[in-house]
This record gives C-alpha cells, structure tokens and sequence, in this order.
C-alpha cells in the first residue's frame, strides 16, 4: 500500500526538518549571548593578539552565516565544542551522565507507564465507582505537583523512614573494603535510583493515569464495543481485545508528547537529589555559566525527544491500520 | 470536566442532546451556565478567585515584613508565625503571601502571551487556510516537539533573570497546543452555515473574524487560557528552582528553592518545605478542573459508556407502575 | 401461524435514571411474540422506544437502566435472572445487526477476525474451519471471500452493512435483530440490503425483527408490524391487514410521511414533538399531534382493543367500531 509508505518517509522527513530547526535554534540562541566563547578566557597568556588568533581558528571573525555554516560542518562530525569551564570536548563530558540519566528515567518512566495504565484502565471501567473517584483525583494532585517539591517532600517524609539513600549515585563506604562485587555495586546504584525515579515516576503516574483514563473512557463508548458485548464477551476479554488495543492508539501519541516534560522533570530531580545525570550537569553548567556545555545538552536532549517521538509515529502507524498520511 | 459526567444513559436520548451542540450558535450565557452547573468548576474558580484576592490585596495582608527578620531561624509554626520562619527568621506567612502576588502575575501574564500567539496563528490558520495554514501547522508541530521546559532553561540562563523575561519565555513556549485547538474550531466555525450565509452577503474578511469567528472561538480560547495558567505557574516554579528566576522577586518556586537550599530538610523544617508545593498544586488543580470542564461543556463527548461492571437491573412489576 | 412463538416479550418495561433523580421511562409495557421464519417490523419515531426495546431483549443496556416483564426464547425466560439468563443466548440464539454498522466493527482489526472472534468464543467452530466458515459468510452476504483480512476502513459503507450481516450470522443464531440496518446507505444500497435480508431469513429460516423509522420499508419487507410511539405498540398486526386498514392515526400519518431524502436523518414529517417520558402522560400521548382527536383523548388513556384478528390498537377512534380486548 502506497499511502502506508508514504507516512513513514513524510513522518522521517518531518522528523529531520524538526532536528534542523532544533540545531538552528540552539545557534541563533547561543549568538544571542553577550560576547562570544572566547571574549571570556581568563589566562596568563590570553593576550589580545592570542584572543583574536584564537578567534580566527575558531571562524569567529567570520559573518554569522559562515559561522553557522561551520557550526552544521562541526556537529555533522559530532563536534560539541570545547567546555567553557574544562576545556574538555562537551561531547565526552555529556557520556557518563547520559547513562545515568538514561537508567534512572527509565525505571521511573516504566513504573509509571505500567502503573498508570493499570489504574487508567480500572478506573474507566469501573467509572463512577469509588475506585474510579479515588485514583483520579490521586492523579490530578501528583499530577498538579511540582516535581521538585515532591522530590524535596519525598527527601523529608519518606527517605529516612524506608531507608534509601537521598543523595548521590553511590555509597561513600562502598568499596572501602576492597572491590565491590557486580552485585553489591549495581544493588547500591538502584537504591540510590529509586527514590528519584520514584519521584519522577509518581508525577508522570498521574498524568498518565488521567490519559489512559480519557482514552479508554472514549473507546468504551464506541459501537464496537457495544457490538463485542453483544457477541458475548466477557468484560474482561472486552477490555484486553478491544478496549486497550484502540486505546493505546491516543496513549502512544500522549506519552511521546510529555517526553519533554519528562526530560525538565529529569533535571529537576536529578538536581534535588544530587544524582549526577545530564539534569545535574545542566545545573552546574548553568551555575558557571558554561553556556558550550549548555548548548551540547540542550541539543542533546531535543534530539533525544524528537527521536522518542519519531519512534512513537512509527508504533502508531503499526497500531493503526488506517493511517495513511 | 473529565472527572466524571455521570450521565443519564438513554441512547436514543443522548444522540438528541449531543446533536444540539453541534454546528449551532453559542450564546452568550452558554459558557456562564457551563461552569455553573459543574460543581468541580465552581469549586475551582472559587480557589482562583481566593488567590487572585490574596495577589491583588496580598500586600495589606502580610502579618509582618518579607525583607526583614521578625523570629529566630527556622522557628516553627506558633501564634506569632502561623507558618513559621525560614533560614532567614522571615515569616513564612508574610513570604507564601508575597509569593502568591509574583506566582499568580506570572501565571496569567505568561498564559496571556501564549493566548495571544496561539490565538493569532490558530485564527489565521483556521481561517485563511492553504499554503499558510500548512506553514504555520508545520512550525507549529516541530514547536510541540522540541521539549519545552530545557529550551526554557536554556532561554532563562541566556536572557537573564527578570520577571519580564520568564513571562515572556514562557508565552513563548506555550502557543502551541493552543495554535492547533483553535485552528481546528475556526475551520469548523467557518464551515457553518451562518458564516457562509455572512460570506455569500458580502461581509469582509475582518468583518468575519470579528463578528462570527472570534465571538464563537473565544469560550475555548478561554478555557485553554485558564489551563495554560497551571502550566505556567508550573514553569515558573521550574526555572527559578534552578536558580535562573528574578533574584529580586519572592515567588512560590523561589519559596520552594530556598527551602531547597536553605536545607529546610536538614533543619526538619516541614513548614517551610509544604506550603508553597501545597498552594502551586492547589492553583494547578483548580485551573485543571475550571478549564477542563470548560472545554468538556464546549466539545461534548457525550458518550455512553457501553461496558461497565455494573449491570442494569431487574424490577419485579406491580403496583408501583402508575406512580412511576 | 399457528405455530408456538419462537420469542416472546411480555410487558416489557424499561427505567433510564436520569441525573437529579428522576426517571424516563422508555418502554412502557410492551408485549409481542415472534414467530419462526417470521419478519416484524418495529416501526416509529426517534426516542421511541424501540431501539431500547431489542437492546433490552439482548440485555444490552446499560447500569443506569431498570428493566421488567419477560422476555421467553423457546418458552424460557431469558429475562430471569438478568445479565446472568441473557449472556449464554447472545449471538448463538438471538444476534443483531447494529444501527450504523461503519462503527459496529473495531477498526484496528481484521473484519475476518472479527466474525470469528463469537465462534470460537462459542465453540460453533475454531481455527481454520472458523476461517472457511468466514469466507463462506461472506460469500453468503455478497462479498469476496479473499477480503476477509482487510480492515473496516476498507469497505465501502454497504459492503460494511453486509459485512456486519455476515457477524450477525457467525453463530447460526435463530432469531436476528436489525435496528436501522439501511441508515446512512444509499437508497440503491438500501434495496439490496433489504433484499439480502429477505433471503437470508427465507432459506435460513431465521425470524427477524426489522427496526426502523421507515414504515413503507417494513411494508415491503415484513410479514407484520408493530408501531411503537412514547414507548408504547400503539399498533401491531399483519403486514397486509395494517396497510390497507390502518387502526390508529399515526400509523396512517406514518405511510403519508416522506423520509428524508439521503435516508440518513431519523426525521419524519408529522408536525409536533412526541411527549417527555420522564413525566407521566395523561389521556392518550399521540392526542396533541393527532389530526382525528376528539373529546376524551386528551384526558383518558385509550384502551387496547383487537379490531380484527391478529390486529390490535390503540385509540379512542376503535372504541365505537368494535368493543373486543385482545386474548
């Protein structure tokens, strides 16, 4: 089928021109700033002749479209730039923070994906029940919280109390006895996940819940459904054959659009919990003003949701036979 | 809103009421009568008007001085301080009121910006329609995609910390989802009959935006302006956590920052740690609940629930028949 | 005639409650049997009743409704114990056709899938002869066999209206219930529908309630009919004996009534609304719309009287023809 093709290489370009505008919009907005990157070099020998040297390397005398035009030459090759604070290549420094960033936001993303949708779907089904009246309006409020502060409340009411570490990726006394085992090392890195995965998790839970809520509500109400009853199915078969099936169709969409509010609420909790992942370096970075390394990250994640929202088009269009533009 | 419409469940019924919404004139009062029969609604504009009041006469209420220590460091609540003092020995009080004033500017200010645009593009989208409305739809859909809270960080740490600039970043951010609302409710406005019974007439483009089309939109254009109010408190409270808000301005996220960094935790200070988060989620559950019965009361989704655990019920006959 | 009724609904009542408390009472009292092999039509406005009537039948409504009377499928009440006596007769014996069939299939699945989805859940056939027993409906109802794997979206809204015949079919079930089979068809569709259906309950041998707005189409159609107004059969009889003799003046006003011209709105041109059932109604419902009331309709509730055999109705005009209640 023709129209079916057609959808994945328009949603391919759409997805490219997306990652062209991101990368535009992340040079226009970094030109914005006073001075450039090396107005700012504080050093014994960062003379004026060395500064404009330096700025002729860089292509900084150069006009703006030449300077964009090295800009798009430099990424191409995956060249982030130099830190304005280390002096390292941005791109090494964003590694490591990335996988923990990664792992992290995946434990609270999928917590709250499963629990969300079980509660999203029991609640539709049972509607009007108290069971329905009592998830949605948990939802609704961790849904309204601000995820700092529920990290901040979670540090105060709740670490303790069970437990887990609140700070930091890694025990300070582990490994003082010698080498840590696999075991004990990555036992030691999850607990110190969990709470702000948990966080993270819990905040996505509610939004998600009230989707899965809406979008199951909308399908139970649709002829097919009332048509699968007549057949004789059971409420049970009804809900995991047709019910989720097409209600999945909206959730994907929902879930890829709040990538990028899964990725601020990432940075946020990563900076109450001091757990060293690309949200904690983006504060840093804001902090020393290393505006490279904030171009890097900034880049890094859009490209990130943009790919996540990529890869959910795709998954629509394998759900929905009927997609065809 | 979403939460519930418990319905009266007679199908062939419900197709006559849904039938009549459609395609129809609103009147005036329609949006006045929406949210005064949602209890949910009544309940939420009440909470916004409470802090609309706190903000505007915030200033008179303020037991004591924000810049000034008036108790010793993290004192707790007492009948001086009903909240308590923070790292500072400022009132809590005095401080949440103060932040009421700069979180609710912010809110509305920004979500007035994101009106404005959204509004601009959807109607011009919506109702010019060809090669523009496809540019404007695509710029549109690339700006839903890029993530919007780190290209807000991002803008806050190169535009500089001033009130004025996180209003105007995040009305910047937000006219997205408002843009495509509004498109798809001008197509459909300038689809009906009256607005091509005022075309056929003679009436000009301007005329017909203004006369037909806004009047028709502007119910929903409301609605999603009052969402847009929780998203942007929400923001405001991201932005300044992370250091990059107005150093001059108190504000609810500046209240939970400085919990943060004040190690309210350490201190076991609850009482500067649970109010600010308490009255952000307040105000983000009453915009929630104002505008999404708002917009349910404008695009009903009336639909029968067909699968339920609840099954009818039987009624033995007799007697009671005559009464019913 | 003269054989058993293969379904029988009695007295039917059927509540909706309605926000505020109050409630609408929907279907007040209806009774009518069917026989095997026969064709009924159940004919009246939007908000009748009607609809409601076939769904209660099938137990199909929803929580916020009440239901009384009975409802016998082969002399057992099906009606008994609710949702539990109703469930194991769904599809097998009594299946439907829905109104608006282009929503009646789920669109992210194969229509094939979809018919044989009731079989294997009842045991009629699994597998690869569920599969043959498909093609084979379809072929039944006029359609390819090869289509069986593709989705709604693929047929054309006719072919869809077949398709949904063919569900109705899977399970062999002896009684079919059609609401508004032909809404939203052209009327070329229509005829051919209406022709498919005819032949099916003849040389299977199924008996079938027709439910429409669109008497003249039951008049071609059925053997008998039964017109139902503000949840009330206002009239029922043989086909023949109801269209050369009609008993009660909406049923005359009925055959006058052109439908709409596309076939799709449920608008009948007799002036007036019909009556809120969330109140009660005093003298006869149809009075204020009646073009032959006279001085007791508005204020006493005509009783049913049988005018000739088999031919009931309701209305004061048969009080001084014949004065005979129904057995």
């Amino acid at each position: 089928m023709e129209g079916r093709a057609d959808y994945v290489v328009k949603r391919t370009l759409f997805a490219l021109l997306t990652v062209f505008v991101a990368v535009t919009i992340n040079f226009l907005l970094f030109r914005a700033l006073p001075g450039d990157a090396v107005s700012g070099l504080r050093c014994q020998h960062c003379t004026i002749q060395f500064k404009a040297a330096l700025r002729h390397d860089l292509g900084l005398d150069k006009s703006k479209w030449e300077q964009y035009k090295i800009y798009l030459k430099q990424l191409a090759h995956g060249n982030l730039g130099l830190s304005d604070v280390s002096h390292e290549p941005v791109r090494g420094l964003l590694w490591d923070p990335l996988k923990n960033t990664l792992l992290m936001l995946t434990l609270g993303t999928v917590f709250s994906i499963i629990f969300g949708l079980l509660t999203g779907v029991v609640a539709a089904w049972r509607r009007g029940t108290w069971v329905d009246k009592g998830s949605l309006w948990t939802s609704l409020a961790f849904y309204s919280m601000p995820t700092q502060w529920l990290g901040l409340m979670i540090v105060y009411f709740v670490a303790d109390r069970i437990g887990l570490p609140h700070g930091g990726i890694q025990s300070p006394d582990l490994g003082i006895l010698g080498n840590p085992s696999t075991y004990d090392y990555w036992k030691d890195r999850l607990e110190h996940m969990i709470l702000p995965a948990l966080t993270l998790g819990l905040v996505l839970y509610g939004e998600y819940t009230l989707i899965v809520r809406s979008a199951m509500l909308e399908t139970l109400g649709e002829d097919y459904v009332l048509t699968a009853r007549a057949k004789g199915l059971s409420n049970f078969a009804i809900v995991r054959k047709h019910g989720l099936r097409n209600a999945m169709l909206p959730i994907v969409t929902l879930i890829a659009l709040s990538l990028g509010f899964i990725v601020g609420g990432a940075i946020t909790v990563e900076y109450v919990f001091d757990y060293p992942g690309i949200g904690l370096a983006i504060v840093d970075a804001i902090d020393k003003r290393d505006y490279t390394f904030l171009q890097g990250a900034f880049l890094l994640l859009t490209i990130s949701v943009i790919l996540f929202n990529f890869l959910a088009d795709l998954l629509y269009f394998k759900l929905d036979p009927r997609v065809t533009t | 809103m979403t939460i519930d419409h418990p319905l009266p469940a007679a199908p062939e019924q419900l197709e006559e009421l849904s039938a009549e919404g459609l395609g129809e004139r609103r009147t005036p009062g329609f949006i006045r009568s929406a949210i005064l029969t949602q209890p949910a609604a009544l309940v939420g504009l009440a909470v916004l008007f409470f802090f609309v009041f706190i903000a505007i006469f915030g200033s008179y209420l303020e037991p004591y001085s924000i810049h000034d220590k008036t108790g010793p460091v993290y004192a707790p609540p007492s009948s001086a301080h009903w909240l308590g003092t923070d790292d500072g020995g400022v009132d809590m009080l005095s401080l949440l009121i103060a932040g009421t004033r700069v979180s609710m500017e912010v809110g509305f200010a920004a979500a007035l910006v994101a009106m404005l645009i959204g509004g601009a593009v959807g109607v011009i989208s919506g109702f010019v329609g060809g090669i523009i409305d496809v540019v404007l739809m695509r710029i549109t859909d690339i700006f839903l995609v890029i993530p919007d809270i780190p290209l807000m960080i991002v803008m806050a740490a190169i535009f500089g910390r001033s009130l004025k600039n996180i209003i105007i970043i995040i009305g910047i951010i937000y006219w997205t989802s408002t843009a495509r609302l509004i498109r798809a409710q001008v197509k459909s406005v300038r689809e009906r009959v009256y607005v091509k019974r005022a075309r056929s007439l003679g009436a000009t483009n301007n005329r017909l935006v203004f006369k037909h089309v806004l009047p028709q939109v502007a119910p929903l254009l409301i609605a999603n302006t009052v969402l847009m109010v929780a998203l942007a408190v929400f923001a405001e409270t991201y932005i300044t956590f992370l250091g990059l808000g107005d150093p001059s301005a108190i504000s609810w996220g500046r209240l939970i920052e400085n919990a943060f960094l004040g190690n309210a935790v350490l201190n076991n200070a609850w009482w500067a740690i649970v109010p600010p988060g308490v009255c952000v989620t307040i105000v983000i559950l009453a915009c929630t609940m104002v505008g999404q019965s708002m917009e349910d009361a404008l695009n009903p989704r009336l639909k029968v629930g067909h699968l339920s655990v609840r099954r009818f019920r039987l009624r033995p006959l007799g007697g009671k028949l005559d009464s019913e | 005639m003269s054989r058993e009724p293969i379904l029988s609904v009695e007295d039917l009542h059927v509540w909706f409650d309605l926000s505020g408390g109050s409630e609408l009472h929907a279907v007040q009292g209806v009774s009518f049997d069917l026989r095997p092999g026969e064709r009924m039509g159940l004919v009246g406005e939007s908000g009748c009743g009607k609809t409601t009537t076939i769904l209660a039948m099938m137990g199909l409504l929803p929580s916020s409704a009440s239901v009384a009377g009975s409802v016998s499928l082969d002399g057992e009440n099906i009606m008994a114990r609710g949702e539990d006596t109703v469930s194991p007769h769904r599809w097998k014996d009594i299946a439907m056709v829905f109104q608006g069939a282009m929503n009646a299939f789920n669109p992210v699945k194969t229509i094939g899938s979809q018919i044989v989805e009731p079989m294997e859940l009842h045991g009629t056939a699994t597998g690869k002869a569920a599969r043959g027993q498909t093609r084979e409906l379809l072929e039944l109802v006029g359609i390819s066999g090869d289509r069986v794997n593709n989705y709604p979206h693929e047929f054309s809204g006719g072919m869809r209206q077949r398709a949904a015949i063919a569900l109705a079919l899977a399970c062999e079930p002896r009684v079919l219930l059609a609401d508004e089979p032909t809404t939203a068809l052209d009327v070329m569709v229509q005829a051919q529908i209406l022709e498919l259906l005819v032949r099916l309950t003849r040389d299977l041998g199924l008996s079938m309630i027709l439910v429409t707005h669109d008497l003249p189409v039951v008049a071609q159609v059925c053997d008998r009919a039964a017109v139902m107004y503000a949840g009330e059969i206002v009239e029922m009889g043989a086909m023949s004996s109801i269209y050369h003799d009609p008993r009660h003046p909406y049923t005359r006003m009925l055959f006058g009534a052109t439908p709409d011209l596309l076939g799709d709105a449920d608008v009948i041109s007799i002036p007036g609304a019909p009556p809120r059932l969330d109140r009660e109604i005093v003298g006869c419902p149809f009075a204020p719309r009646c073009d032959s009331a006279f001085a007791p309709c508005a204020t006493v509730a005509p009783r049913r009287l049988e005018t000739s055999p088999g031919h009931e109705a309701v209305c004061h005009l048969n009080d001084h023809v014949v004065a005979k209640e129904p057995a």
